[in-house]
């Protein structure tokens, strides 16, 4: 076992809270499990003993502030090196929206029941958030409650910190929810972040991971999914890239009809590297799921992609699409792409596609009969070709300031 | 002001122009038409410079500088146009930007300053109305989502903000119910100011009742084998590309006689 295993394991052992039996359960598991490598196939191409070189300490910089996203009025939930900032954070709530931190324990048995209960336990790090999470926040929305202000959750980071914090949410029927994680800061820290969404009944979630921590960061986490009949879920996750940034998605159709969207952006340069895998559980019938992932992968950077789809034996008339496209800017730029489709149902329409994609011939001419030169055309269709993700975003507040962010990094991109 | 010599182009190795001549003063406008495989799209890729059009021989100028030696974004801001058939939809590039972009390069080359933001959206917005697209057009994708009628009425945009000298409209009435082509042909109109010419391509004489040309020519195999005036496209219509084949056929006779 790994010296910095087995430290945390030590150190989980002396957590005591009121959601102890739950991370007991972790806890055991990860005893008997090894220390992911490049042989574990989930981090095959993803090197993490950097968190083993360095250290860390839950010390906080309070100084640190998370940029605000201009035009977006939202409700705010700041966490500082994973402590909760009162001060800078929203307290009153419209009604139906019930917000309580993870550390007060005090709510509900809903909330002991659905910590990990989405997350699946094959996430390594997911474990160790299991046992080491004590801050965080639990949401829940009421039945039938529209909230129309987005729920902005920000995360910043300071040199040296180490942080695990946990998210719980459940939409109750027929409501409605927007929720923004905001993930930021460059220096050399470790952080863990999982969030659990529980999305009742023709419940609609919105919902953005903006994976903004770069550098020299290493940031892992994940949001995980699971939809019950005809809920709809739409998913933006915004990835950066750092030293190390892994995010695992998990979306889980547990009842019919429902819908879930996930739309992703990658933008690296330097030495990032980012990976998400993520995984479409068609556990039953009639579900119609897709995701679209784009990466734009300059000088040494590392795209990873796992995206797997499982349609379980039962789960007929299924929709299920895929796409992966990626634009490589330079020749030591990596893209390691894999789809795993598992399909056990017979009647099922999955459509999945892998492109590494060269510039458009078609569009490239049409602009260049205008009177565009081929550099300047090729910056457009190759910003573009991320801004149609952007596009269809539906909060306009975080696309118009998405959207001079990433094009300031594709141009300092374009320099090199 | 465009003047085409004996020009042979191929496509995959397929010789599709076979020498053709034409000749288009400034002020002037002229119809080409002709039946499907004539070469008419051919002839507007092979002057605009779109990859896999080769030109084998032949020459072609605008104002006197030979535009087959160019790279496309030059013959463009050497003032020539071409209103695309089928428009390519481009998702994540708004058409304000693209349009900005391309008047900036088309202004640079001409040595004028680029516009200011609101300058532009001025000028943008009188160009949308003239050719009747909703506003939220100049936000939207370039071509995105836009229907047949919407696409070739923004091609017509295009032309109205970029002033060219030579415009070619190849196909720019296909699809188009009457009220779109009225649309379409009034934007052209509008263009028409003594100095700048146009090469419309068309099949149908319909497009022709709304721009009134000065010379029609009859495209078939690669060649210009009529030329004459607005009445040649009265003709055409009445009796269809058939007649081409007894023309052949005559020319032949001619030929062997």
């Amino acid at each position: 076992m790994s010296s910095w295993l087995a430290n945390t394991i030590s150190e989980a052992e002396q957590v005591n809270d009121w959601l102890s039996p739950k991370r007991a359960e972790s806890l055991a598991l990860l005893k008997n499990t090894p220390w992911p490598n490049r042989k574990t196939e989930a981090w095959r191409y993803t090197p993490i003993n950097v968190i083993e070189r360095a250290r860390f300490s839950a010390a906080n910089d309070t100084t640190v502030q998370a940029a605000a996203i201009e035009n977006l009025d939202s409700i705010d939930l700041v966490f500082v090196d994973g402590i909760f900032d009162a001060q800078a954070s929203t307290d009153n709530f419209p009604e139906g929206l019930c917000i309580t931190q993870l550390s007060e324990g005090k709510n509900c048995d809903w909330a002991l029941d659905s910590f990990k209960k989405t997350k699946p336990n094959k996430h390594f790090f997911g474990l160790i958030n299991d046992t080491l999470a004590t801050s965080g926040c639990i949401i829940d929305v009421a039945a039938a409650a529209k909230i129309e202000k987005p729920i902005r959750i920000v995360q910043s980071f300071s040199a040296g910190s180490q942080s695990h914090t946990r998210i719980l949410v459940r939409v109750g029927p027929s409501a409605k929810l927007c929720v923004v994680e905001q993930l930021q800061g460059d220096e050399l820290c470790f952080n863990t972040s999982f969030a659990e969404y529980d999305i009742g009944e023709a419940a609609t979630l919105e919902h953005y991971r903006l994976a903004m921590q770069c550098q020299a960061a290493i940031s892992i986490g994940g949001s995980h999914f699971s939809l019950a009949q005809s809920a709809q879920l739409t998913s933006n996750l915004i990835g950066f890239g750092s030293q190390l940034s892994r995010v695992d998605m998990d979306i889980i159709h547990a009842g019919e009809k429902a819908i879930s969207k996930l739309n992703v952006i990658y933008l690296l340069d330097g030495r990032e590297l980012f990976d998400l895998h993520s995984s479409f559980e068609h556990t039953v019938a009639h579900g119609t799921s897709d995701q679209n992932i784009r990466c734009i992968v300059a000088d040494h950077a590392n795209a990873v992609f796992n995206g797997r789809i499982h349609i379980h034996r039962d789960a007929q008339k299924i929709l299920a699409s895929m796409n992966n496209r990626n634009l490589l800017m330079s020749d030591d730029a990596q893209v390691n792409t894999k789809p795993e489709l598992e399909i056990y149902a017979d009647d099922v329409r999955c459509a999945h596609g892998v492109t590494i994609a060269e510039i458009d011939e078609e569009a490239m001419f049409y602009l260049q009969s205008r009177g565009i030169s081929r550099s300047d055309a090729q910056v457009m269709l190759s910003f573009g070709f991320i801004n149609e993700l952007v596009d269809q975003m539906p909060n306009i507040a975080i696309a118009d300031w998405l959207r001079p962010q990433l094009r300031n990094r594709f141009a300092n991109m374009e320099i090199r | 002001m465009l003047k085409i010599n004996d020009l042979h182009a191929s496509v995959a190795d397929n010789e599709i122009i076979k020498g053709l001549s034409l000749d288009i003063k400034a002020g002037e406008v002229h119809a080409i038409m002709g039946p499907n495989g004539a070469g008419k799209s051919t002839l507007s890729y092979a002057l605009t410079g779109r990859e896999g059009y080769d030109v084998a021989s032949g020459s072609a100028t605008l104002d006197g500088a030979e535009l087959l030696d160019m790279e496309v974004e030059d013959r463009a801001t050497a003032g020539l146009f071409l209103a695309f058939q089928y428009p390519v939809e481009i998702p994540g590039v708004s058409n304000m930007e693209f349009l900005k972009v391309s008047v900036d390069s088309q202004r640079k080359a001409r040595n004028l300053e680029s516009y200011s933001s609101s300058e532009f959206l001025k000028v943008a917005k009188a160009a949308c109305k003239q050719v009747n697209l909703p506003l939220s057009f100049l936000k939207r994708g370039v071509n995105e989502g836009f229907s047949g009628g919407e696409k070739k009425r923004n091609e017509i945009m295009q032309m109205i903000l970029l002033q060219p000298k030579l415009s070619i409209l190849d196909e720019s009435d296909s699809g188009l119910d009457i009220d779109a082509l009225k649309i379409v042909a009034d934007g052209i109109n509008s263009q028409r100011d003594g100095q700048r010419s146009f090469l419309v391509i068309t099949h149908y004489q319909r497009l022709l009742d709304y721009i009134k040309p000065d010379f029609v020519h009859v495209l078939a195999d690669g060649k210009i084998v009529k030329s004459g005036g607005p009445e040649l496209a009265l003709e055409l219509e009445a009796e269809g590309y058939a007649w081409l084949e007894s023309y052949d056929r005559n020319a032949e006779q001619e030929a062997n006689a």
